[in-house]
């Protein structure tokens, strides 16, 4: 019972963890309508920009976390002004930006192998990761449970973003037309910058806690991809399908480590998104992406 | 046979994949970043084949196409019913979710310290008749009606349904058979290394596969194995260096896309340069 519990604490901590990189992914999805594959590497920009911080400044968690989530942010933007912006203005064929974001995020990766070094790197101990006792009824850590409450403060602050401002209003309006949106007067290329700028500063909170969970190294951007199966099983391109998609997925993975065996986490983790594209392909909260002729 | 013979080989296996994947993205327009799993599945079929069944070895590397071909299909029944990205991040999921497979598997494919001791049997004239049949019923299949249709499915898919294409019929057919033409080079690349592992067929081979068409063109079959030609070359040439490749790669996909993205034929062939001036 202990470990059941333990378990379920664990999921839903790591599966909060992919809500943050799989919002900012679908977020952009429900704008410009491609996967973007260099999501991952602001994760790695913002892992890396909180260790040097953290290893340079002193362990100053608040400055360190700033500096990489506005990194990150930055980064998202001069990625989409550099390598999206020319595609879109000249094309609407998402081939060709799928392929420029596959080029960013090889080029961010091995920025980072030859700047940094391919070598796993852990962040100084200035997170918590002391075991913490719940009730009486289980153990677990304090850095799954600040993980688990940092996400969702961000999540929060998200929604609250989406709903209540003059510029989420936009993003909502964009998400269902961009170009009736441009057409109604909303500055489009500021709009993309937005949003790939919020994109980017969830990828690196993500990115801060998987370093934690994982250690760093240039490849953790792969991870990702467990955040691209998270919004495919919610729904791509929609918000809270993207979070339900990131907590049934870290759940699934936790478990099946906790009970079956963890050589098999990533496969569940597959054998999740084929299964959903065969019974409800468009993913919990999706909209039909097909359209009538 | 030495290295010459050597490099010829690889070149021919490289061309026959890379054929597979620019059917699928080039004439298409279906992104894919898995298409090394199609290759560790002709690699594996046919190794353990060969090895442990004694088929012969021709037998072997068809099964191994045939094999992946299925899977493809299977794998693009429900992906590929939808317009979205589903096939492209199932593909990084199949790539993935192989290689667990080829690992955990001790019994079978003998894990990840890879499968030892397959005969040689891509010999120079083996590899080169290959390449040269395959390129053929490419070639064949492209000018067909069945090619029209993808390029249908590519360039406009509403138009494409409204003239009564089954845009989705022809794009999981696309992918069934270049998941063949993968499979064969998988099973090919078996046969000359003599020792596969599944760390051979991860992410980065895939990457390698996509990158050359787009260099090449989309929807250029010619240009797609001038890039594939130029691109193993380099690889060889540039071994010493070898740290810079893939900074290198990222970078030119994203300029190829920025300022020319048919690459460097567009959809035009080496055969009909001049006929189309």
């Amino acid at each position: 019972m202990g470990t059941l519990a333990q378990q379920l604490i664990n999921g839903i901590s790591l599966g909060s963890v992919y809500a943050l990189i799989a919002v900012g992914y679908s977020l952009v999805y429900s704008i410009l309508l491609f996967s973007n594959f260099a999501h991952g590497g602001f994760l790695v920009i913002g892992g890396y920009i909180c260790y040097y911080t953290l290893t340079a400044l002193g362990n100053n968690i608040w400055v360190a976390g700033g500096l990489s989530l506005l990194g990150a942010g930055i980064a998202a933007v001069l990625t989409e002004r550099i390598a999206y912006k020319p595609i879109r203005e000249r094309t609407n064929i998402t081939l060709y930006l799928l392929i420029a974001s596959l080029g960013m995020s090889i080029v961010i990766e091995n920025i980072f192998v030859i700047v940094a070094g391919g070598r796993f790197r852990a962040l100084p101990p200035v997170i918590p990761t002391n075991p913490v006792h719940l009730f009486g009824l289980t153990t677990t850590s304090a850095f799954d449970l600040l993980s688990l409450v940092v996400a969702f403060v961000f999540l929060t602050a998200l929604q609250l973003f989406i709903v209540k401002s003059k510029w989420g209003l936009a993003i909502r309006a964009a998400a269902f037309d961009l170009k009736t949106a441009g057409l109604m007067g909303i500055n489009v290329n500021m709009l993309i910058s937005i949003v790939f700028f919020v994109a980017g500063v969830l990828a690196a909170v993500g990115g801060i806690f998987l370093s934690v969970r994982y250690t760093l190294y240039p490849q953790l951007g792969g991870i990702t991809i467990k955040a691209f199966v998270a919004a495919v099983v919610g729904g791509l391109g929609s918000l809270p399908g993207a979070v339900v998609g990131s907590l049934i997925l870290g759940l699934a993975e936790m478990l099946t480590a906790g009970f079956i065996s963890s050589q098999l986490r990533d496969l569940v983790v597959f054998s999740l998104l084929v299964i959903t594209l065969l019974v409800k392909p468009t993913g919990l909260f999706g909209k039909k992406p097909t359209e009538k002729v | 046979m030495g290295y010459i013979g050597g490099i010829i080989i690889l070149l021919c296996i490289n061309a026959i994949a890379v054929m597979g994947v620019s059917l699928l993205t080039g004439f298409t327009g279906i992104f894919t970043l898995g298409h090394a799993a199609y290759m560790a599945l002709g690699a594996y079929t046919a190794g353990i084949l060969t090895v442990e069944h004694g088929v012969h070895w021709f037998l072997a590397i068809m099964a191994g196409g045939l094999l992946a071909m299925i899977v493809a299909y299977l794998i693009g029944i429900p992906t590929l019913k939808l317009m979205g990205d589903y096939y492209a991040i199932a593909s990084i999921g199949l790539v993935e979710s192989i290689r667990l497979i080829l690992e955990n598997w001790q019994s079978v494919t003998r894990g990840a310290r890879g499968y030892p001791g397959i005969e040689g049997f891509t010999t120079l004239p083996v590899a080169v008749a290959f390449f040269f049949v395959l390129a053929i019923i490419m070639v064949n299949l492209i000018n067909s009606r069945y090619g029209r249709a993808f390029k249908a499915c590519r360039d406009d898919y509403l138009a494409a349904s409204l003239l009564g294409y089954n845009t989705a019929r022809y794009r999981v057919l696309s992918l069934a058979v270049s998941g063949f033409y993968c499979g064969v080079a998988g099973a090919l690349l078996a046969g000359f290394m003599s020792f596969i592992q599944p760390v051979m067929f991860d992410m980065m081979k895939s990457t390698e596969l996509t990158s050359m068409v787009v260099f090449g063109g989309l929807g250029s079959l010619s240009g797609t194995l001038l890039a594939s030609v130029i691109i193993t070359l380099v690889t060889e040439l540039f071994r010493p260096i070898s740290q810079y490749r893939m900074l290198i790669y990222g970078g030119v996909l994203v300029a190829i896309m920025v300022l020319r993205p048919e690459g460097i034929m567009g959809s035009k062939e080496l055969w009909n340069l001049r006929r189309k001036r």
